[in-house]
């Protein structure tokens, strides 16, 4: 009993990390019904500005995270202006393969600015953790996860309450009616997959303490991003939210009772489920769009 | 000048392509006997291999237009099949090779399972998932596999002069089987579906393409000479590692080639193969040390991307615009007017129904339709006599379309049936429904735009056979019966025209003209006279009536009252999801209740008070 506790807490805080990570993909995916391969590359990026930075000046990683935050805005900035927003009008699909591409090119730069080597960061608390009876609640894994969760909530109100939230929302739904009402579409685009971006920030920055990481390991954390995604239907936000605590936990029982090289298989072995079984996701609901594109 | 030049230059070509393709598999059949570098060999295989990999994601991915970045997998399956057979059994790898592009045809029949429910962007992610989850099985199944230790293939026993010569021409003969391949699948009715599909999925499966059975088949042969491939290879390099197997920088070359070449064309992932692995191989031996596997994902993944987005089409069909461009002079007849002509007469292939008489061909029987929480259609009931012309109208948003999607198999109905000749639906898709006699027109034209107007009409099939899907694209009986049709709505002279380049109204015609090639029961059309010309109107009711006079049997949505209330005999009308009431015209349109359905209950009201104030 102890043992399920301890694995289901251990799935939650992982799930709250997922969540994160996924949110700016599936946000991306809502409005511009793009696969962006590049969003763990990303991820990646943001972990070893993390990590060089707390090797650099010994500040503390999950705070560099909030440095880290607006340096992913600016480069999901530059890169939608670059290469997305261009492959995308011409080709939408060739979009996803740009994606792809920046991210093998990605992984060959960072390989070659920081080596191929495993790298962590290790700040005082990265394996101390918090006892409570027989439970273990490791500090590291506690203090990102409510981290992330705290910068979902905000990207929450963000999406919900704010002028930039509601134009995006409007040019997810009909970017020709949003700029027919005063809306800078191309601006709130590249806004849009710039706070996409931003939220590989913390995501990075909590990968660097948790995990340990190199260059290629982007291709591991874009088979679950796709997996939460999958699980909680493209594009939703708070299915993303779900399907990360599933992912979560279901890693970690799969760890914990099974053996820790078939965690690494639960994902793809979720996403070919679930397109076979309930392409709509966990929660999603067929809509009228899904039979009929004019 | 120039023009006449290109034009003679490109006519010598196309008639020495022949002599070129012969020359060229020759002279690549013979550099074994040129040269013995064992360099130069390595090369060419490698590129062998590329080829058919090439040519195999063309057919998915071109052809079929579902992008899959996981297309290494069959490799890698191949080589591991061959591989533990050839252990199990003690015999050579060449041997079981063929059951490597089996377990391959296997596994994208299973990945095409995940394509019945799901599109593009779904796919993309499950190519992926399928190569990491193969790899990750390769390293864990290590009884099977060897896992991270790999497995070893058994050592050639010829002689080492010719140590190459199997794997060269092996993979040669799998290069040009798999261009055979493709050849036949382009030119057959069955790769015209495929092209059908990449341009308009719902639409291809509305006039009759079995998509499930397509895509299966498509995914299969786009997978089975890749796993032969993948065992000849696996044996080649003698060693087989999980990582140089499932390799995802293969399935990006892949991608990167077959752009390159020219996505959906025939020689295009040759092309991009011949490019891609000699500069491979180039910086393999110029870039050396510690940083060489990045700089070459830099340079991949930067070519690539560079790619996207300055070469998007890839050279060949950007080379063939060109050539085309320079050649000008022969502009179509796009411009060619309609001539108006007395009643046309209904070709004789279409079956002639005017002596069937009685009784209701198609029924709606309590359609309830949500989309979440709104109600859509409110148990709907109609019917629709035999011979009639039935419009179905109503205000916009009454659900006239959705009741349409609901008939045709798009869409489900949460409760009620749809029942054609006495016998439900229900249980039919969209496909089956378009073969037992459901034909349906949209409001904004749906054609296959990278197919010529012919071929968008030869591309509908009335049943399915196995026979069919061989028959050539666009000859044969099935292209006369097409050309009799476009003919008949005045199209004869536009078979060669790309869809693309049809005016709005002229595509309504060909959607027309598709429509009867199913040879349906009822035909349905959506909005026919919305946005289109009076000249091509008067055609369109010209051809409704023709088609009528036949036994046809029609119901129309139209906003068009003139229009449809002309040509109708009977009207159904729909409002708020709900049927009002139906019958003849004239009564129906002047029923109070129907004003007040259109023009809303103020109507009346605003109109007495305008008359007491003077």
């Amino acid at each position: 009993m102890t043992l399920l506790v301890q694995t289901l807490i251990l799935g939650l805080l992982i799930g709250g990390i997922y969540a994160l990570m996924s949110s700016g993909f599936t946000l991306v995916f809502g409005v511009m019904k793009i696969i962006n391969l590049a969003h763990a590359a990303m991820i990646v990026l943001a972990a070893f500005f993390t990590w060089w930075v707390w090797d650099l000046t010994g500040i503390d990683p999950l705070l560099l995270g909030v440095v880290a935050t607006p340096v992913m805005y600016g480069f999901g900035w530059v890169l939608y202006k670059t290469v997305i927003a261009r492959v995308h009008r011409a080709d939408h699909e060739l979009a996803m393969v740009a994606s792809f591409a920046v991210a093998i090119a990605a992984s060959g730069v960072m390989s070659l600015v920081w080596g191929t080597e495993l790298r962590a960061a290790t700040p005082s608390y990265f394996n101390t953790s918090l006892e409570i009876g027989s439970i273990v609640v490791p500090h590291a894994q506690l203090y990102a996860c409510g981290g992330a969760v705290a910068l979902l909530l905000g990207l929450y109100v963000l999406l919900r309450r704010t002028f930039i939230g509601r134009a995006i929302k409007a040019c997810a739904e009909n970017r020709d009616s949003a700029e027919l009402v005063g809306i800078n579409v191309e601006r709130t685009m590249a806004q849009m997959f710039a706070i996409g971006a931003a939220t590989t920030g913390f995501g990075g920055a909590a990968l660097s303490v948790i995990y340990q990481f190199f260059p290629e390991s982007h291709f591991v954390w874009i088979g679950r991003i796709l997996c939460v995604v999958i699980l909680g239907g493209l594009g939703s936000l708070a299915g993303a939210a779900l399907g990360a605590a599933v992912l979560g936990v279901g890693e970690t029982i799969t760890a914990i009772y099974i053996d820790t090289q078939w965690a690494t298989t639960v994902p793809y072995i979720l996403i070919i489920a679930i397109l076979v079984l309930r392409p709509q996701g966990l929660l999603g609901e067929r809509m009228r769009a899904d039979g009929a594109h004019a | 000048m120039i023009a006449a030049v290109v034009t003679r230059a490109a006519d010598r070509v196309a008639s020495a392509r022949k002599w070129l393709i012969a020359g060229g598999i020759v002279f690549v059949g013979c550099i074994p006997l040129l040269t013995s570098s064992a360099y130069i060999q390595n090369v060419m295989i490698l590129t062998f291999l590329m080829c058919v990999l090439g040519l195999g994601w063309n057919i998915m991915s071109g052809y079929t237009g579902y992008i899959s970045l996981g297309h290494s997998a069959f490799i890698g399956i191949g080589a591991y099949t061959a591989g533990i057979l050839a252990e199990r059994w003690q015999v050579s790898p060449f041997l079981v090779a063929p059951l490597g592009g089996v377990a391959a045809a296997l596994v994208a029949f299973l990945l095409g399972l995940t394509t019945r429910r799901t599109r593009g962007p779904a796919f993309v992610i499950v190519s992926f998932a399928l190569l990491e989850l193969l790899g990750l099985l390769a390293r864990n199944l290590s009884s099977l596999t060897g896992g991270s230790q790999g497995l070893a293939m058994p050592l050639p026993d010829w002689d080492l002069t010719f140590y190459n010569w199997p794997f060269y021409y092996s993979l040669l003969a799998l290069v040009l089987l798999s261009l055979w391949m493709t050849r036949a699948i382009r030119r057959s009715k069955f790769g015209l579906g495929l092209v059908a599909i990449r341009d308009d999925e719902d639409k291809a499966a509305g006039i009759g393409v079995l998509t499930p059975v397509y895509k299966s088949l498509a995914f299969m042969s786009s997978a089975v000479l890749v796993g032969v491939a993948g065992a000849v290879y696996g044996y080649y390099v003698s060693y087989l590692s999980v990582s140089t197997m499932f390799d995802i920088v293969l399935s990006m070359q892949v991608v990167l080639a077959v752009l390159i070449g020219g996505r959906g064309t025939f020689w295009g992932p040759v092309l991009g193969a011949f490019i891609v692995v000699p500069l491979t191989e180039l910086t393999n031996t110029t870039i050396g040390g510690l940083d060489a596997g990045a700089f070459r994902l830099l340079m991949f993944g930067g070519l690539l991307l560079l790619v996207t987005m300055l070469l998007p089409r890839g050279i060949l069909p950007t080379a063939g615009a060109w050539l085309t461009k320079l050649k000008a002079g022969d502009t179509g007849r796009t411009g060619a007017r309609l001539v108006e002509s007395g009643l046309p007469t209904v070709p004789p292939s279409l079956r002639d129904e005017s002596a069937a008489v009685g009784g209701d061909v198609l029924r709606v029987e309590d359609v309830v339709m949500r989309f979440g929480g709104v109600l859509a259609i409110d148990q709907a009931s109609f019917s629709v006599p035999r011979g009639s012309i039935t419009a179905l109208i109503g205000p916009n948003g009454a659900g006239k379309t959705t009741l349409f999607n609901a008939i045709d198999g798009t869409y489900t109905p949460a409760a009620g049936d749809i029942v054609l000749e006495g016998k439900s639906l229900a249980r039919a898709d969209r496909t089956r429904r378009a073969f037992r006699g459901i034909g349906r027109t949209y409001q904004l034209p749906r054609l296959f735009n990278s197919l010529t107007v012919l071929e968008n009409v030869a591309a509908v099939n009335s049943s399915f056979s196995v026979r069919r899907l061989a028959a050539s694209a666009v000859s044969g009986e099935e292209a006369a019966r097409a050309t009799e049709l476009l003919e008949f709505v005045g199209l004869g002279d536009y078979l060669d025209v790309k869809a693309t380049d049809m005016s709005y109204g002229q595509k309504k015609l060909v959607e027309l003209a598709q429509v009867l090639m199913l040879d349906p029961a009822v035909i349905l059309l959506d909005e026919p006279a919305a946005g289109i010309n009076p000249t091509l109107l008067r055609r369109l009711a010209d051809l409704i009536r023709a088609l009528n006079e036949s036994g046809r049997t029609f119901v129309i949505v139209e906003h068009d009252m003139q229009f449809v209330l002309a040509l109708a005999d009977r009207a159904t009308v729909l409002a708020r999801g709900q049927v009002l009431m139906s019958g003849a015209p004239d009564v129906v349109s002047r029923h109070p209740k129907v004003m007040e359905a259109y023009l809303g209950d103020d109507f009346v009201l605003e109109k007495t008070m305008g008359g007491a104030t003077t």
